[in-house]
């Protein structure tokens, strides 16, 4: 079985693919600060902000539709936050974009604010996980000064999460195959703690054959990697382009600030 | 010049009185091609366990000239090292490269070699472009594979398989046969299937409840289909 959603995109070729991993993610940090750190009446400039985001996906030849999936997917949880705004907050707001202007209230017009928010932000995020492949990305992390430790488990987490969900998927089947009718609340709960467990167990007997096969290959306890990562000219120049992108939406904020 | 095995009354219960392996006697000289056979639950699995270390039990256990203590622990996996029976135990890393550099690095070698090292073993087991992939996108044909890339990158002496040929097709059987048969290493192979077996084995053991039936050339063992009924097992159709 094959689990490609999440690192669906990060095999392809692009130059933005082939960028340092340090770089976008050091990129995508600066650049999500200063979404975030944007105050709630600049709703207007934020279509400004996306421009960036969206032109790396472009680059990368990452369909928009995916990325808008991969948006939506995640939405829920802020869709009821943003949309709560309004019923709270009904201050008379105007929102001005070039020539056009509207009048609205302040609660709409956060909600607007965390909606587009969530959007680039998100936007930015995705450009980052599917130009870059997950190993690279944990590596530039280590480099970065992330603990060894936290690299591991996320190594491992992602190692072995779709080998998870396969053995979950082939007990669900198992018992689908037999569910002949309804056994009522109690009884299914019942079935669900067992299968549950039975995954729990599995899990601990993979991870002593880990530990097996970690010690198979001489392992001592120290965690040895080796680093692949180097930076080039390409990544240089998209630094200085990205580092120039975000100085002109910070002119462009500037008087909003103040 | 020292045995690649050699076990002495080494007998092994497990924690709750079962016991695993009794009084085991084995010896194999380097270069050779061993065949485990036994039924599922004979031992063959704890019996190659116990060669790497990790089954502790009575007896003594000597690998290349090392016997099997705490202190030469680490030697002796570097001489023999373990491919386990499913692949996605073997390949715990988030890529095939760092899965194969894995061994070499914990080694204590130079990265220069350890590149060397994955780039040799990845053209054995024929995976050279699958270098950067990660383990989860391999079929499982070229997981089996790269498991034994694994430990290829390591240049152990002798390498021991558990069910290699587990959940494979016959090509990918074929394939899997041919590249073991080209290894100069010392094999120790515990499989089920018996015309695996009989087409790489040049020796074979049979182990059924914990203890060794019957030991001696592969395909005289396999041919003889009373000794083979009696321990669940079949003559293959390769010798039949």
């Amino acid at each position: 079985m094959h689990h490609a959603h999440i690192d669906k995109f990060a095999y392809q070729d692009s130059p933005v693919h082939r960028l340092d991993s340090r770089v976008k993610f050091i990129v995508v940090l600066v650049f999500t600060a200063m979404v975030v750190s944007l105050p709630r009446t600049s709703v207007s400039i934020l279509a400004c902000y996306a421009v960036g985001p969206f032109a790396l996906l472009v680059w990368a030849k990452i369909p928009l539709r995916f990325a808008f999936k991969q948006i939506l997917l995640v939405s829920p949880f802020v869709l009821v936050l943003a949309l709560s705004c309004p019923l709270y907050d009904r201050t008379p707001a105007t929102v001005a974009f070039g020539p056009f202007s509207w009048r609205l209230t302040l609660g709409w017009m956060r909600c607007f604010t965390i909606l587009g928010k969530f959007t680039v932000t998100m936007s930015a995020l995705i450009a980052l996980v599917s130009t870059t492949r997950f190993n690279d990305l944990l590596a530039g992390l280590q480099r970065l000064g992330l603990p060894k430790v936290l690299v591991i488990q996320l190594g491992f987490l992602y190692r072995y999460i779709f080998v998870l969900i396969d053995r979950a998927h082939h007990i669900l089947q198992a018992r689908q195959g037999r569910k002949l009718r309804s056994l009522g609340f109690k009884a299914e709960l019942r079935i669900a703690a067992a299968m549950l467990g039975s995954l729990f167990v599995r899990s601990i007997d993979t991870a002593e054959h880990i530990n097996i096969a970690m010690q198979a290959r001489a392992f001592d306890g120290k965690w040895r990697t080796l680093s692949r990562l180097q930076i080039r000219a390409a990544d240089y120049i998209f630094a200085l382009a990205a580092a120039l992108f975000m100085a002109g939406l910070y002119l462009l904020v500037k008087p909003v600030l103040q | 010049m020292a045995k690649a095995i050699e076990i002495e009354n080494f007998s092994y219960a497990y924690p709750d009185g079962t016991v695993a392996l009794d009084k085991i006697n084995l010896s194999l000289e380097h270069g050779r091609k061993l065949a485990l056979i036994g039924p599922n639950g004979a031992g063959k699995s704890t019996l190659l366990l116990a060669m790497a270390g990790f089954v502790k039990g009575t007896g003594r256990v000597v690998v290349d000239g090392l016997e099997i203590n705490r202190k030469n622990l680490k030697k002796i996996r570097a001489r023999l090292c373990s491919c386990l029976e499913n692949p996605d135990d073997q390949l715990f890393m988030p890529t095939l490269f760092d899965d194969i550099a894995f061994g070499p690095l914990n080694m204590g070698l130079t990265p220069e070699e350890v590149k060397a090292r994955v780039g040799d073993a990845l053209q054995t087991v024929g995976l050279t472009e699958m270098v950067d992939k990660a383990p989860h996108h391999l079929s499982a044909g070229q997981k089996r594979a790269a498991a034994i890339a694994t430990v290829l990158s390591m240049a152990p002496k002798i390498i021991t398989l558990d069910e290699p040929d587990g959940s494979l097709d016959p090509r990918n059987r074929n394939n899997l046969l041919k590249l073991l048969a080209s290894l100069p290493q010392t094999l120790i192979i515990a499989t089920c299937n018996m015309n695996f077996a009989a087409a790489l084995a040049d020796r074979a053991v049979l182990v059924d409840k914990g203890r060794i039936i019957a030991d001696g050339d592969a395909k005289e063992i396999m041919s003889d289909s009373k000794l083979m009924t009696e321990h669940g097992l079949e003559v293959p159709g390769t010798i039949r």
